[in-house]
């Protein structure tokens, strides 16, 4: 049996109330008993958390990963143990046979654990249903259509009757295709500016009505991944509030940036969702602070030739699973982003959603990170594991040091 | 935590000088008038039977044209050719980026040649400011229109048509009419008029072609066309592409005409000495009538032949700005080396 034991940390866990210098056991990958700093017998194996935060581990609701291995490396230095992987890889994740590769690719690769996301419809093509239940049975956590159109209100209504059907989680993002066609960027003052192609704020908005109005219908359980607008929150507060079995997130950057971000043309701000206004900032924090959602990374790395475009013609995505943790601490110490709402809504709520054990408790598998949150940092594109070095904070400063992670008892990442 | 460069500023020195001309925003009301008293020194200078200054020879400027255009990509090579630099002009919308290039590619083939000046027309918004912020320092690039973001040099030459025609910019009141959602002409135009101290900037379409935004730029929001034309000193009429009708915006060049057109009768509602421009080509019978485009008070052709005084005014500026940029590294290279030794 093998033993490992972290102490005086300070471990916080808000879906507990736990807020306590502790040490913890962990023993094969499993964690065994959390008792009171100082009251644990000096081991072998041991780590010396004193001055650090100890969290349950990050759990990424989206990300975009095409290289497992540099990107679940990345994950772990992000202070991330577990992560949901969007099914618009190369191959498409359509059918069992590719979500075992995708298994077995993370097992070998030894990081940051890959719970991978099934295609809602074949091909991500919007109109057909992938073999939803098989996918299930593969071990698809739940079912997605990355940001690939439904072809219609018919064929979502379908889709949502049928993983009602198997119980089946789907994971939608709220866009109306036509409404944002073409478009660069949110609409508004600076796209209007820099004549760059907006995308309104009812692209989402009237994509999102229809969809929580087909789930009242239906009854399916449905994530809201990336929504990026005030609107949006208060629609998904208004449904939660009626009893819908509905979740929602929202990627980092648009809690980092706003439109006003991408004033200077730098296509690394060229995302979707696109970063929409400050206003719309504020009120995402604010959702998140209020404990309604949650974070994702929406990891997207990019080559740099990809990036290295005008604004338009760049493709869309931002590398952020590197910094991941450390951006939003930064939000913490500016004192927009309480912390027990971070880790609510970076771990326990996202457990919750995806049906995981949530927090830190004995007899858990071992997911945590342990986080240095005063310390400053500052990314090199060389201390990037991902091979996209599309990342806005680039010598940046930044506060928080992840020092280790562990993904399912495994010790993924250590400083 | 943001680390973008601003980009009304990349296109000046240090000391403020013009090195690039991207955008007419964020320039200053001297850098603008320095542009139009030079164009205007350079306007008599074609008038005479020789024509060339020696500003730019031995320089060498290439007219990088990502999209077709052969009125704006002529008066470019002749400003060039009467500043005395070599021209070199490529078509890339029919070459190099259709053969799988990058534009990054394509822009290191051509600083091999040592190019001194880029002339840059592309169909995304930003493009410009992208190459300049990629170029080697030393070479000036010319936004000659970048998809709906800035056309700089018409802009210049609107302003210098108004100034040469009415006197100043200051105190008169200007509507343009038309697509303003797709025209970079229009936002450079807005720009340029607001620094250089226009009363009222009016801004005259439906709905669908007008973004609401446009009164965050200084611009006057009118649906009807006639209260728009109201009293003022200059009409600015902007071309409307087909591709608008089916993309909806419109539903006929009949219907839009009737609203949007500019007849003699609209005419009347300006002041009687009011002036007519269209940045061309334009479209009779669409945006403009026969009778007023050809009219006493049109001065389109003007504009033209303005245009090439302005072209050459912003090329001899952003040449000269780089060469004092370079200089004055050179000078802080060669002091570093002295307080070393």
């Amino acid at each position: 049996m093998s033993t490992f034991t972290i102490t005086r940390a300070q471990l916080m866990d808000p879906s507990q109330g736990l807020n306590e210098l502790s040490d913890i056991i962990i023993e094969d990958g499993v964690i065994s008993k959390i008792s009171k700093a100082g009251s644990t017998e000096p081991s072998s194996h041991q780590f010396d958390a004193q001055n650090t935060l100890l969290l349950p581990g990050l759990i990424d609701l989206s990300c975009h990963i095409n290289s497992i291995v540099s990107e679940t490396r990345a994950a772990a230095r992000g202070g991330v143990s577990l992560l949901c992987t969007q099914p618009n890889s190369k191959p498409i994740v359509d059918t069992p046979a590719d979500v075992s590769s995708i298994q077995q690719a993370s097992d070998q690769a030894n990081n940051s654990q890959i719970l991978p996301l099934g295609a809602l419809t074949q091909g991500l093509e919007g109109d057909q249903l992938a073999n939803m239940v098989s996918l299930k049975q593969a071990g698809c956590i739940a079912l997605s259509n990355a940001r690939a159109p439904i072809k219609n209100a018919l064929v979502l209504r379908r889709i949502m009757e049928y993983a009602k059907t198997h119980d089946i989680l789907i994971m939608l993002t709220a866009e109306d295709h036509d409404l944002s066609a073409n478009g660069k960027m949110h609409e508004g003052p600076t796209a209007n500016r820099l004549g760059l192609a907006g995308i309104a704020e009812v692209a989402e908005t009237t994509a999102l009505a229809q969809q929580i109005l087909l789930v009242e219908l239906t009854g399916c359980r449905v994530h809201f991944s990336q929504i990026s607008c005030a609107r949006s929150v208060e629609m998904i507060k208004a449904a939660q509030d009626k009893g819908l079995p509905i979740s929602a997130d929202v990627a980092i950057a648009n809690l980092l940036y706003s439109d006003c971000d991408v004033n200077g043309f730098d296509s690394t701000f060229h995302v979707q969702p696109p970063l929409r206004s400050e206003q719309d900032r504020k009120a995402l924090l604010a959702g998140i602070n209020d404990g309604i959602l949650a974070i994702c990374s929406n990891h997207q790395a990019r080559d740099i030739a990809a990036k290295k475009a005008p604004f338009a013609a760049a493709e869309p995505g931002m590398s952020t699973l590197d910094s991941w943790l450390s951006m939003m601490l930064t939000l913490v110490a500016k004192g927009e982003l309480e912390l027990n709402s971070m880790i609510n809504a970076c771990s326990i709520l996202p457990a919750k959603i995806l049906g995981l054990e949530a927090g830190l408790k004995e007899q858990q598998q071992a997911n945590l990170v342990i986080v240095d949150q005063a310390a400053d940092v500052c990314f090199g594109a060389d201390d990037l594991a991902s091979i996209g070095k599309n990342n806005p904070v680039l010598g940046e400063p930044l506060k928080g040091k992840v020092c280790l992670t562990l993904s399912y008892g495994c010790e993924v990442f250590r400083a | 935590m943001t680390r973008h460069s601003d980009p009304t500023q990349v296109q000046l020195t240090a000391d403020g000088r013009l090195k690039h001309f991207l955008t007419t925003e964020g320039l200053s009301k001297d850098l603008l008038t320095e542009i139009l008293d030079l164009a205007d020194s350079f306007i008599s200078t074609q008038e005479r039977a020789v024509k060339k200054v020696p500003l730019l020879r031995g320089k060498t400027v290439v007219n990088l044209f990502f999209e077709n255009s052969t009125r704006t990509r002529s008066t470019f090579e002749l400003a060039a050719k009467r500043l005395s630099a070599d021209i070199l002009n490529l078509d890339i919308a029919r070459s190099a980026t259709s053969k799988g290039e990058t534009l990054m590619d394509t822009l290191w083939n051509l600083e091999a040649m040592y190019s001194d000046m880029f002339v840059v027309r592309h169909a995304d918004s930003g493009a410009a400011h992208f190459i300049a912020e990629q170029v080697t320092p030393g070479v000036a690039i010319i936004n000659a229109g970048d998809g709906r973001h800035a056309h700089p040099t018409q802009a210049m030459l609107d302003m210098l048509t108004i100034r040469r025609h009415k006197g100043t910019l200051e105190g008169q009141t200007v509507a343009i009419v038309g697509d303003i959602l797709h025209s970079r002409v229009a936002r450079s135009q807005i720009h340029a008029l607001h620094t250089l101290g226009a009363k009222e900037i009016r801004v005259i379409g439906p709905a669908t072609l007008v973004p609401k935004e446009m009164e965050e730029l200084g611009a006057k929001i009118y649906f009807d066309m006639e209260q728009g034309l109201a009293d003022v000193d200059v009409v600015i009429m902007l071309r409307l592409q087909k591709e608008r009708m089916s993309d909806a915006l419109l539903p006929s060049e009949g219907e839009y005409f009737k609203l949007y057109g500019l007849t003699e009768a609209k005419l009347t509602l300006a002041k009687p000495d009011a002036i007519v421009m269209h940045p061309g080509p334009i479209n009779r019978g669409v945006e403009i009538d026969s009778a007023v485009a050809d009219g006493d008070q049109s001065v389109i052709l003007n504009q033209v032949s303005y245009g090439i005084a302005v072209r050459m005014a912003v090329m001899a500026m952003a040449m000269s700005g780089q060469a004092a940029e370079q200089a004055a590294q050179k000078n802080e290279s060669q002091e570093t080396t002295g307080d070393d030794a």
